[in-house]
């Protein structure tokens, strides 16, 4: 990628941080998802979520959804924060912001298929991550969310070019990174890791958006850009991909990445990798009704006073 | 004994959503590691239909999941009710296109590489193994859908069928490829117009240019002697086959499909089956919706194991 398109790419993203809707609570989210754990303040979150009405509706409905593992009907925010974790709420309330943020603006592409991608990864490296007892199941769900942060920026930064790309993309049945360097010379790492630096978001969050689709290039340490990185390739090739079916064939045990997560997590080499893909499709339902549920952002009709 | 004709099994007694009793999860994990056949938590309704139209059968007492897993784990029965629970899991999974998952795995991606390999050393041949055939609709298919690529792709290729299976009745009536609306259901009706002629009634029957792609033989896959003369195979078969076997023979014929195939040939199972902890020779490959065990590349056998 030349200095000429980055500094473009990085002019386009810098306007689409001042959205109009761009909600509120973001900026304090994006303030809060910085802290280390110990420091988090229920109070604070509960605030947060209460903040925005249209937030805190679909934060209370994604928390009843079955992808939460719900224990119970919640009906309170605070009750929702209760039962499912400060950090299960700071990844609604994120995907809750993220959704806000692009709901009103132009989109390359159906939103919906965006957000089951994400919402689908998320879920998926949560469990992948419990399966093979990573430490931190919550950092795989949040980077599993984001890890495609680009794509909306591309989707928002350039809707008319961008559509062209993933439809072309679709068309071949070709992975869309490909697709992305072959007509924009940059792909959605790059794009989505220029935001997540202007978002701040955390040093290892912004290594797996740069680097999911290369996790051998990533700096060492950060097993979550593989773990991510192999979730992404499931959901590609289960139903949870970009709309389209990528023709290829993938040996997820020969893959670099299957590597990388080996010495980190050694339970994955004793993974029943044939039994945890077929759990996977049951996600695919799951994900899909989530997304119609909150997600879709469906034309209300004005109410029009029967004409005599 | 004639074979019978399947009907599709009653799926309407038990809702999705309805499965909760826990026993059935246990009767899940228990079936997958007798038989290898997997049912996610989205197919596990299916189970617990199978296991009720067991119930039924037994007609006795056990009317709950709780006692159909104390039978089932019963040392005196378990051998017969397994196999008993195994024929309901799979009754009705026999018809023709029955995975198009698999069938565009090959369109798409797995035929293409074959081809692009296979052009540089100009060998157009394709060898094809249906094990445990049944009553012919898996060849059957492969036949028709080869014969379709055979006009795009595969032009100026030729391909045979091995199909097999223990049963000889079930051979005799694989080699009529008389097939019902049941065992239709899912196929195209482009394949019906053009590779059926009418039988009886509604019945269609296969084209003989479709039956001579095929060869129908009697093979036990336990019979060690002649499974190592079915050698050169690039698409290997075995469709819910290999759940009635135990582990040690499913091991030994599992080791005989991989030596029979060619380097980079694919071994497909049903579309609910593993072979975890049964070869660790193959590659499990991931294509859209379906996956694949992979014979390595004959570069990768050399530097390989030795």
């Amino acid at each position: 990628m030349s200095s000429g398109l980055r500094e473009g790419l990085k002019r386009r993203i810098e306007r689409l941080q001042c959205l109009p809707s761009s909600p509120a609570v973001l900026q304090p989210l994006l303030e809060l998802l910085r802290q280390p754990t110990n420091r988090i303040n229920v109070k604070r979150v509960v605030q947060l979520v209460s903040y925005d009405k249209t937030i805190a509706a679909q934060c209370l409905r994604i928390a009843n959804s079955p992808l939460y593992g719900r224990v119970r009907e919640t009906d309170s925010i605070h009750a929702a924060v209760v039962s499912l974790g400060i950090h299960r709420v700071e990844d609604i309330l994120l995907t809750c912001c993220l959704h806000q943020f692009s709901a009103g603006e132009q989109w390359a592409t159906d939103p919906a298929v965006f957000w089951r991608h994400s919402l689908g990864c998320a879920a998926v490296s949560r469990e992948l991550a419990e399966r093979i007892d990573y430490s931190d199941p919550d950092r795989a769900y949040l980077s599993g969310l984001l890890h495609d942060l680009g794509i909306l920026v591309n989707s928002l930064a350039y809707p008319q070019e961008y559509g062209a790309v993933l439809a072309a993309a679709a068309a071949k049945g070709v992975p869309l990174d490909e697709q992305e360097l072959h007509d924009l010379e940059f792909t959605h790492c790059e794009s989505g890791r220029i935001l997540a630096s202007l978002w701040k978001l955390p040093l290892a969050v912004n290594e797996v958006i740069a680097f999911h689709h290369h996790p051998a290039k990533a700096p060492a340490g950060n097993p979550v850009v593989a773990l991510v990185h192999i979730a992404d390739v499931l959901c590609r090739l289960r139903g949870l991909g970009y709309g389209y079916e990528e023709w290829r064939s993938v040996d997820l045990a020969g893959d670099p990445a299957w590597e990388i997560l080996a010495k980190h997590c050694p339970q994955l080499g004793k993974m029943d990798l044939a039994r945890f893909t077929m759990d996977l499709d049951a996600y695919v339902p799951r994900v899909q009704a989530l997304v119609e549920s909150v997600f879709t952002t469906k034309t209300e009709q004005p109410e029009v006073a029967p004409s005599h | 004994m004639t074979t019978e004709v399947l009907k599709p099994p009653n799926t309407e007694v038990i809702e999705k959503g309805d499965v909760q009793d826990p026993a059935y999860l246990r009767i899940r994990d228990l079936v997958y590691q007798t038989s290898g056949i997997y049912h996610s938590e989205e197919k596990l309704y299916l189970l617990a239909a199978a296991c009720k139209r067991r119930m039924a059968a037994l007609g006795g007492p056990i009317t709950t999941g709780r006692a159909y897993l104390d039978h089932l784990t019963n040392p005196l029965k378990r051998e017969v009710e397994n196999r008993e629970l195994l024929n309901q899991i799979t009754i009705g999974e026999t018809c023709l296109f029955r995975s198009q998952a698999q069938l565009n795995a090959l369109h798409n991606v797995i035929l293409p590489e074959i081809a692009a390999e296979r052009s540089k050393i100009g060998l157009k041949k394709l060898k094809v193994w249906s094990a445990g055939c049944s009553t012919g609709e898996e060849p059957h298919t492969l036949a028709m859908f080869l014969m379709e690529e055979q006009e795009k792709l595969l032009a100026g290729w030729t391909f045979e069928i091995q199909a097999t299976d223990l049963n000889d009745n079930s051979i005799v009536t694989a080699r009529a490829g008389i097939y019902g609306d049941y065992a239709l259901r899912n196929t195209p009706d482009l394949f019906k117009r053009k590779y059926f002629v009418p039988a009886d009634g509604t019945r269609l029957r296969v084209k003989d240019e479709v039956k001579a792609k095929i060869t129908f033989n009697r093979l036990n896959l336990n019979d060690d002697s002649r499974m190592v003369f079915m050698k050169g195979m690039d698409l290997i078969f075995c469709c819910n086959v290999l759940i009635y076997f135990d582990s040690t023979s499913k091991k030994r014929v599992v080791q005989h499909f991989y030596s029979n195939l060619m380097p980079n040939g694919c071994f497909f199972l049903g579309q609910a089956e593993s072979l975890f902890q049964v070869s660790d020779q193959f590659h499990l490959v991931h294509l859209p919706g379906t996956t694949v065990y992979r014979k390595p590349p004959a570069e990768a056998l050399k530097v390989g194991k030795p």
